[in-house]
């Protein structure tokens, strides 16, 4: 039985990119509450992904076991996963443009790098 | 239409040669039948004497069958290899191996499992099945449960994700969405009454009666509505011509009666055989005996081994050995397949500890657990003195309680430190998903595990395929930490606190000094086999059997007609191949007259098994 997952077949939703990309490094959920142990972090950052949202940015978020497109199609972002591997995890793309990696920025990191870019 | 059949039923009840008989009378009847296993601990290829495997394969000597074992390992390797593949091409090494070793963790396995089962009830209604009748040996009850439940969950845990956080613990909604269409179309078919058949397999004992009244419950609620019963192990007339048989038989003419009364299901009743199934010519005379009414008695083909009456025992200072704590607190596991008698080998086993002075915790995670009823007295979520043993202490962890209790843990938590409604709505969700409860029963075991207060602990473990995932837990749950770089300083003390926990745990349990693994089961084939496969899977993680336990030995004084006789040469071939397969202690439990309940008979059975007199340590 040949059964595909569809979605590895498949490019990101849309062409035109999210105003917030996050690149996550490999995990079970976005809130690390599958993890043996709470990642406070990754609660924070899934409550920085709702705030944007109330702020009608479109937000998306990218695992490489779900959307390895997403990665592949970013030539950036694979550049810096094939140079510094686990330690470029996650990267956030603003706008199209990486402004962190290896680490969450804050919410107002990212709405400052939203600010600046317009 | 393809019909589907589903056999299920407490593990050593006769469900699986029950479900062989009827695909070889169908095959024979010129249907085209398939019958697949969905248990981890699967026995068909040692009943149709052929190795099977993970694929559809034919069935030597019988036309039109076919039989396949979902190998639920190589299941969750196939969807990982799927799931891989386009990341293993463009990635480096290192951020590869990571992914590999995420997907190791157990949602993948419940997931690939899963997905495999399901495959084989998302018929094509259109371009024509190659089956006539597709059987299912299904898993022991509690998991075939838990399998069963998860449509249901899923479908659940599906509809909020894509109206939510658009992401679950099993993947991005958009890569589920179309899985999800198979497991509500494989549900639909399940609940199809002209297409689909429940047959429940049990004994006439009072808790195959409870076990099969709480299956076909929880089924009844998923809308599943055709049940059948099949009553096995009926001993027949000529078998009662000897005291401790018919003191049996009677025992099952109660529970007969108990079973008409209770169950409005169509019923049928198979004798106990004198010897066991195996082979499609054996197979094709049982369903004369099932189908067709044939006596029995003409089948047996009479035993020409001699009995020995051999003891076969090993001395009890060896056995004491390894279950009396030795200055040190020491574990003592119970393993085997649902049915074996785990239960009442572990409480046996707690009782004589506690008759010895130890002060003794005995636990279940099964959720099939009936603590209580072997006890003869309630066993509550709570670690609880036993009324009337002294040193005795029980507790039951329901997987389902634990759930909701670290669920409310965890988001308590979170409302504490001041997270907004919307996020704790997330995390609810996420909360929701299948591994929720696994994880909870596990946090559960390990926080008992830890209690230093106890001289003994013992564990009335779950069936085998659950028993082993559970147990596997801890050991890749550290390799999962061990790779996980990413984590925040906060996360990464949490890491440091959750791994030198379960650290310790599993250097209890593969410390012999610390911990025994049990290996309870019949004096049977089948029993055997899956009882070494699981020991052999537990050896893997760097644990090894320290005893095996035989129950329901048939006591050689009782041996005193053909067909007692018949029987107990069959379990001496067998005690002897326990004894040469495991080289470890073997403890005897005695078939009785009637079944284990209330500490006086626990006491004076353990006593005849591991002596009166107290050990010094």
């Amino acid at each position: 039985m040949s059964n595909v997952i569809p979605v590895l077949n498949t490019l990101p939703t849309s062409v035109v990119p999210a105003d917030v990309e996050f690149f996550d490094p490999p995990m079970c959920c976005p809130t690390g509450l599958c993890g043996p142990a709470l990642d406070q972090t990754l609660l924070d950052v899934n409550e920085m992904i709702l705030a944007l949202q109330r702020d009608n940015l479109r937000v998306e978020r990218y695992q490489m076991a779900g959307n390895p497109n997403a990665f592949l199609c970013n030539a950036e972002v694979m550049k810096l996963v094939r140079e510094k591997q686990m330690e470029a995890l996650p990267i956030i793309v603003v706008n199209g443009k990486i402004i962190k990696s290896g680490v969450y920025p804050s919410l107002d990191e990212v709405r400052a790098a939203l600010n600046g870019a317009k | 239409m393809t019909q589907f059949i589903f056999f299920s039923g407490k593990g050593g009840v006769g469900k699986t040669s029950m479900a062989c008989t009827h695909a070889v009378r169908y095959a024979d009847e010129g249907k085209r039948t398939l019958i697949v296993t969905t248990d981890p601990a699967s026995n068909l290829a040692d009943v149709f004497e052929q190795e099977i495997g993970h694929q559809v394969t034919p069935i030597a000597g019988v036309p039109n069958l076919s039989a396949m074992e979902i190998d639920p390992d190589k299941a969750t390797q196939e969807y990982i290899d799927r799931a891989m593949a386009p990341i293993r091409a463009a990635f480096p090494l290192q951020i590869v191996q990571v992914m590999e070793e995420q997907m190791s963790g157990p949602c993948t396995a419940e997931v690939a499992a899963f997905d495999r089962f399901t495959d084989f009830l998302d018929v094509p209604s259109d371009n024509g099945f190659a089956f006539d009748i597709v059987i299912f040996d299904t898993a022991p009850t509690g998991h075939t449960i838990r399998l069963l439940e998860l449509p249901a969950e899923w479908s659940e845990s599906i509809d909020a994700a894509s109206a939510g956080s658009g992401q679950t613990c099993l993947g991005p909604a958009a890569a589920i969405q179309d899985a999800k269409h198979k497991y509500e179309r494989a549900l639909a078919a399940m609940r199809q009454s002209d297409q689909t058949r429940f047959v429940f397999v049990l004994h006439p004992e009072a808790i195959s009666i409870k076990e099969t009244r709480r299956a076909i419950d929880e089924l009844s609620k998923l809308e599943i509505k055709n049940f059948n019963l099949i009553v096995n192990g009926i001993i027949p007339p000529e078998g009662a011509r000897n005291l401790l048989f018919a003191a049996r038989a009677e025992m099952q003419a109660r529970y007969l009666e108990q079973i008409d009364r209770e169950f409005a299901f169509s019923q049928q009743r198979m004798t106990l055989l004198a010897d066991e199934i195996k082979g499609a010519g054996k197979l094709r005379r049982v369903g004369k005996i099932f189908f067709d009414g044939e006596p029995a008695s003409k089948l047996e083909d009479a035993a020409r081994v001699p009995l020995q009456n051999a003891a076969f025992a090993s001395s009890l200072d060896d056995v004491r050995a390894r279950l009396s704590p030795n200055g040190h607190r020491r574990t003592v596991f119970f393993a085997g397949k649902g049915g074996v008698g785990k239960t009442v080998a572990s409480c046996v086993t707690a009782v004589w500890l506690a008759c010895q002075g130890h002060k003794t915790l005995l636990l279940t995670t099964d959720p099939a657990a009936h603590l209580g009823d072997v006890l003869d007295t309630p066993v509550g979520d709570e670690v609880t003195a036993l009324r009337g043993q002294p040193n005795l202490w029980a507790v039951n962890i329901d997987p389902k309680a634990a759930a909701e209790t670290y669920k409310t843990r965890i988001l308590d938590d979170a409302r504490q430190r001041g997270r907004p409604e919307s996020a704790i709505k997330v995390m609810e969700e996420e909360l929701n998903s299948p591994c929720t409860e696994e994880m909870a029963a596990f946090d559960k075991f390990i926080e008992y595990a830890s209690q230093e207060e106890w001289d003994s602990v013992i564990f009335d473990t779950a069936p085998t395929g659950h028993t082993l995932r559970l147990l596997e837990l801890p050991v890749d749950w550290s390799k999962q930490i061990d790779v996980k770089v990413f984590a925040s300083v906060d996360g990464t003390a949490a890491d440091d606190v959750a791994k030198e926990r379960f650290g310790k745990v599993i250097e209890m349990m593969s410390d012999p000094e610390q911990s025994t693994f049990a290996f309870v089961m019949y004096p049977e084939s089948t029993p055997i086999l899956e009882a070494w496969r699981a020991a052999q899977e537990l050896g893997t993680v760097g644990v090894h059997p320290g005893l095996v336990v035989a129950n329901m030995v048939i006591p050689p004084e009782q041996t005193t007609t053909p067909f007692v006789q018949s029987r107990r040469i069959m379990q001496e071939k067998y005690l002897g191949e326990i004894g040469e397969r495991f080289g470890v202690p073997l403890v005897q439990i005695p078939l009785l007259p009637r079944e284990v309940k209330g500490l006086k008979m626990l006491t004076e059975l353990g006593e005849q098994i591991y002596g009166a007199e107290k050990v010094v340590a």
